[in-house]
């Protein structure tokens, strides 16, 4: 049956074979660096392959579907199998791409590294769990491919482990995930319990027919979105994903902002009729998701490391997409939108970062500032990409991010309340202005001394043994080499131009797309006030940043030194990981923990113990009928007998 | 003397042998039972053994009888008496009677003595149907070659397991040659 | 009806026998003397075998045959008990019960 249908054949090659890669590069190849990496591209360009096929091959189609029950009883069916639709064919396709590219490129970013062989096996094992949660057709698959996705995420955050940062990194975002998707968890044991079916067609079906009753929906609705939120850094679980910028760099570009983190948003697609059916639970994540684009588009303001920048930019885009969503929802509007942003943000965003890695891996620093006075500049290709990446997140025609925004805004628009639009453009606008600062910047660097008033910039010292912030081997000598231009391994580059050109061709792939997803494309009128807006915002972000950052007497302060108290604000991060340890410490530590602390010591232990010591103090009592006077214990059986027999006498 | 003839009938003698032979067992089971010196205790058993194997001639078997009187007094008491001599002094003042142990032994038989005897009240006896009048000691040795064959054999290993534990225990372990 | 000819008189003084054996065994303090009530107690049970025997079994040969099992088994019983006594004296001095208290709680 398998071998006779290719489709089957290939979801269980697309699932399989980075499953027996990590496995084989764990157990066999660890210290084998050529022949792990060998392994890991052979697994990683089957699916790739299959991925690309399957897109253009089954895209038009109706959704094929592959079911295998696994648990099945009269209330419950819990089904495990492959779900091929045009939504998880897009998200097949970029997950496949991008790990590809991210492969390719971590050939030359962590060349030299001790955990060659492990960072690979890590990857493939990310590969599996990604594509496993992009194909699965039902909630519980999706839900553990989703924890192992996190498991993956652990994994490759706290990747350089001796760093006490990394592995903390690590543990925050495990836990702090896992947090949300204790909500989510509990969320599908509601629908278990009554609804009694996990399937992702039926579910969806179900919430459209409006067969389940509308208590459930919100309720559910809402639980599973706990689960986005700690997924796809939604606030106020955001507090992971900047920290976890300590991994490797490819490893954010695949995970922290391409794939990974779009779960959350690619499961509020998957379910999305089930999301829509309760207009409750969208506005709440509505208002989230518009909390977190402004929280995080703000403290990207003031970040001085590229990739923490990055990060927050990440967070404030997953919530821009989420908006898109909610908002269509409110709207009766159609998830492409939202959609197409995740599509579009994962090809610029991953571009981002590979060029990032770029330049942290030459000039061994993070900060953004220490690179362009460095003379960042001058690799070449890289300073190209990371433009137009830039002008692709802030929105600038003709680079994707134009058409995708474009299109958020427009559903934005079309809600009764206009204050969710002008939160958008705000966003827009920051956005603008925080990427265009890291690119002015670095395109036009001024003195090193004129930095230092930047706060949280750690000037460059030279002659610090290439301190390697981001990532801790010390083999390659080209720490500070700025002046000798030996060029970046091909390796990297070509990742970089394949993700360039995406950002260029994707904007024009809207109607395409569009056709795909919902089977038939909707020309929508412009609304040119609204595209005049959206591009003003972006022009008046970018000016701003020219002035502030770019012009050759330009003061080298952001604009939000004027508001000092807003200032610190944006740079303690709002106050969100006090926020959090304060939480920790008063509700975790202090309730929970004493008390399970208590409950341990006490009822548990004191338990056992009562168990102990009754047996020892039942023993002791029991004990004293044992007086070695063998006579008293016959008197006592033949009293017994006597008065049973005489009772049983006097009955008859 | 008519009357006394008329009196003395071979049921009335019976009847008194059988009474004195009652009087035996249990006279002799008391001082058996109630004696203080331990000696005496044993010459009470012989007493009531004797009773008893009275009490077996009327239950018309006078090979168990003998067997009693062989077994029981010829062998066991003897048995016992060479283990007074073996054991404690006779000179030794007997301990003093404990109260409440006496009181708690006699109202545990009591017990048994109401429960018991309620059941031999209660209990309708009904003879077998067909009753045998074969009493020879012939059926009985052939019974033990055949319906009783292994449960003979058991108790002549049994036999052989006591004389070999008897032994054993009274010999006071190997460390004493 | 003749005293001896009666089933219950046969059984009611084996019953007499066995509560003063029982009365023994409870009450005295030597084991030879505890030894000699159990002896009664197993004549007593030997009576009733013959007493049945003689008044109900379909075949008479039967009880007989028991009885002479009980006396095999107290002559073991005898033996082992008379040896066991032996011992304990030696080890202790004294055949008294309540002295045997080792194994007290």
């Amino acid at each position: 049956m398998v071998f006779s249908d290719p489709i089957l054949l290939g979801c269980l090659l697309t699932v399989f074979l980075p499953l027996s890669a990590f496995a084989l590069i764990m157990i066999f190849t660890r210290d084998n660096h050529k022949l792990s990496l060998a392994i890991s591209l052979v697994a990683s360009t089957i699916p790739l392959i299959i991925a690309w096929t399957f897109f253009f091959k089954l895209g038009g189609r109706a959704p094929i579907i592959y079911n295998f029950d696994w648990l099945v009883s009269d209330i419950v069916k819990v089904p495990f199998g492959f779900l091929l639709d045009p939504t998880s064919l897009v998200m097949l396709v970029i997950v496949a791409s991008i790990s590809w590219l991210v492969q390719v490129y971590s050939i030359g970013y962590m060349a030299g590294d001790q955990g060659f062989g492990r960072y690979y096996a890590d990857l493939s094992l990310f590969a599996l769990a990604m594509l496993t949660l992009v194909i699965s057709s039902g909630l519980l698959q999706l839900y553990i491919a989703w924890e192992l996705v996190g498991l993956a995420s652990y994994l490759l955050i706290g990747f350089w482990y001796e760093k006490f940062s990394a592995s903390e990194a690590g543990k925050k975002a495990f836990v702090v995930t896992r947090f949300g998707d204790i909500g989510f968890f509990i969320g599908l044991v509601f629908l278990v319990i009554f609804y009694g079916n996990l399937d992702i067609a039926t579910v969806n079906a179900a919430a459209v027919s409006k067969s389940m009753p509308p208590w459930l929906l919100t309720a559910s609705g809402l639980l599973i979105f706990c689960g986005v939120m700690g997924k796809s850094a939604q606030f106020p679980l955001h507090v992971w994903l900047p920290d976890a910028m300590e991994g490797p760099t490819p490893v954010s570009a695949l995970l922290h902002s391409a794939t990974m983190v779009a779960a959350g948003v690619y499961l509020m697609t998957r379910i999305f009729p089930f999301f829509a059916a309760s207009a409750t639970t969208m506005t709440v994540i509505l208002v989230i998701s518009t909390i977190t684009l402004i929280l995080s588009s703000t403290i990207a303001l003031v970040a001085t490391d590229i990739k923490q920048v990055w990060a927050y930019s990440t967070v404030s885009q997953l919530g821009f997409m989420a908006m898109g969503l909610a908002a269509a929802a409110l709207a009766s509007g159609t998830l492409f939108a939202g959609y197409y942003h995740l599509t579009t943000h994962a090809a610029f965003k991953a571009l981002l970062f590979l060029c990032s890695g770029v330049f942290i891996h030459h000039y061994g620093t993070n900060d953004f500032f220490s690179m362009a006075t460095q003379g960042g500049r001058k690799l070449l290709i890289p300073m190209a990409c990371i433009t137009i990446a830039a002008l692709a997140l802030a929105g600038i025609f003709p680079f994707a991010g134009f058409f995708s925004k474009e299109l958020i805004l427009t559903t934005l628009a079309h809600l009764d309340n206009k204050l969710w639009l002008v939160l958008g453009l705000f966003g827009a606008f920051l956005t603008a202005y925080y990427s265009f600062r890291v690119i002015f910047v670095m395109l036009f660097p001024k003195a090193p001394e004129a930095y230092l008033k930047v706060p949280g910039h750690i000037p460059h010292v030279e002659d610090e043994a290439h301190g390697h912030g981001a990532h801790g081997h010390d083999d390659d000598a080209h720490g500070h080499g700025h002046d000798e231009h030996h060029g970046v391994p091909w390796v990297m580059v070509f990742p970089l131009l394949v993700l360039a050109s995406f950002t260029l061709i994707l904007g024009f792939c809207q109607g395409y797309l569009e056709k795909l997803l919902l089977g038939a494309s909707h020309p929508h009128a412009m609304n040119y006030f609204l595209l005049v807006a959206a591009v003003g915002c972006a022009l008046s972000g970018i000016a701003m940043a020219w002035l502030d950052w770019g012009r050759k007497d330009a003061k080298c302060v952001g604009f939000i030194s004027k508001f000092p108290a807003l200032q610190t604000f944006f740079i303690q991060k709002w106050y969100m990981d006090h926020f959090w340890r304060w939480f920790l410490n008063r509700f975790i530590y202090g309730i929970f923990s004493k008390w399970f602390t208590y409950n341990d010591r006490r009822v548990v232990d004191g338990g056992v113990d009562a168990v102990a010591f009754s047996t020892v103090g039942s023993g002791r009592l029991l004990s004293f009928i044992q007086t070695a006077f063998l006579q008293y214990n016959l008197l006592f059986m033949v009293l017994v007998l006597a008065g049973v027999g005489i009772y049983l006498m006097m009955g008859r | 003397m008519n009357a006394v003839s008329a009196w003395l009938t071979p049921q009335t003698a019976a009847t008194a042998a059988f009474v004195m032979v009652i009087g035996l067992t249990i006279v002799g089971a008391l001082i058996a039972v109630g004696a203080r010196n331990i000696f005496h205790n044993v010459l009470g058993l012989c007493v009531s053994l004797f009773g008893v194997s009275g009490i077996f001639l009327f239950l018309n078997s006078p090979f168990v009888a003998l067997m009693e009187i062989l077994i029981y007094i010829g062998a066991i008491c003897v048995a016992i008496c060479f283990a007074i001599m073996l054991s404690e002094p006779m000179y030794l003042p007997p301990p003093p009677r404990n109260k409440v142990k006496v009181l708690g032994a006699a109202i545990g038989a009591g017990g048994i003595f109401v429960f018991l005897g309620l059941l031999l009240k209660k209990t309708q006896w009904t003879a077998a149907p067909e009753r045998s009048t074969d009493w020879s000691v012939t059926t009985i040795g052939h019974y033990f070659l055949t319906n009783y064959a292994l449960i003979f054999e058991l108790v002549s290993l049994l036999l052989l397991v006591a004389m070999i534990g008897a032994i054993v225990t009274a010999r006071g372990g190997r460390s004493k040659p | 009806m003749l005293l001896f000819n009666q089933l219950q008189t046969y059984l009611f003084l084996a019953l007499v026998l066995f509560v003063i054996g029982l009365y023994g065994v409870l009450a005295r303090r030597s084991l030879i003397a505890i030894l000699i009530s159990v002896e009664l107690i197993l004549n007593a049970a030997s009576i009733n075998f013959m007493a049945f025997n003689r008044f109900l079994a379909p075949h008479p040969a039967v009880g007989q045959v028991i009885t002479l099992f009980i006396m095999a088994v107290a002559a073991a019983e005898a033996a082992i008990a008379l040896s066991i006594i032996v011992a304990v004296y030696r080890k202790m001095r004294s055949i008294n019960v309540e002295h045997a208290t080792e194994l007290r709680g």
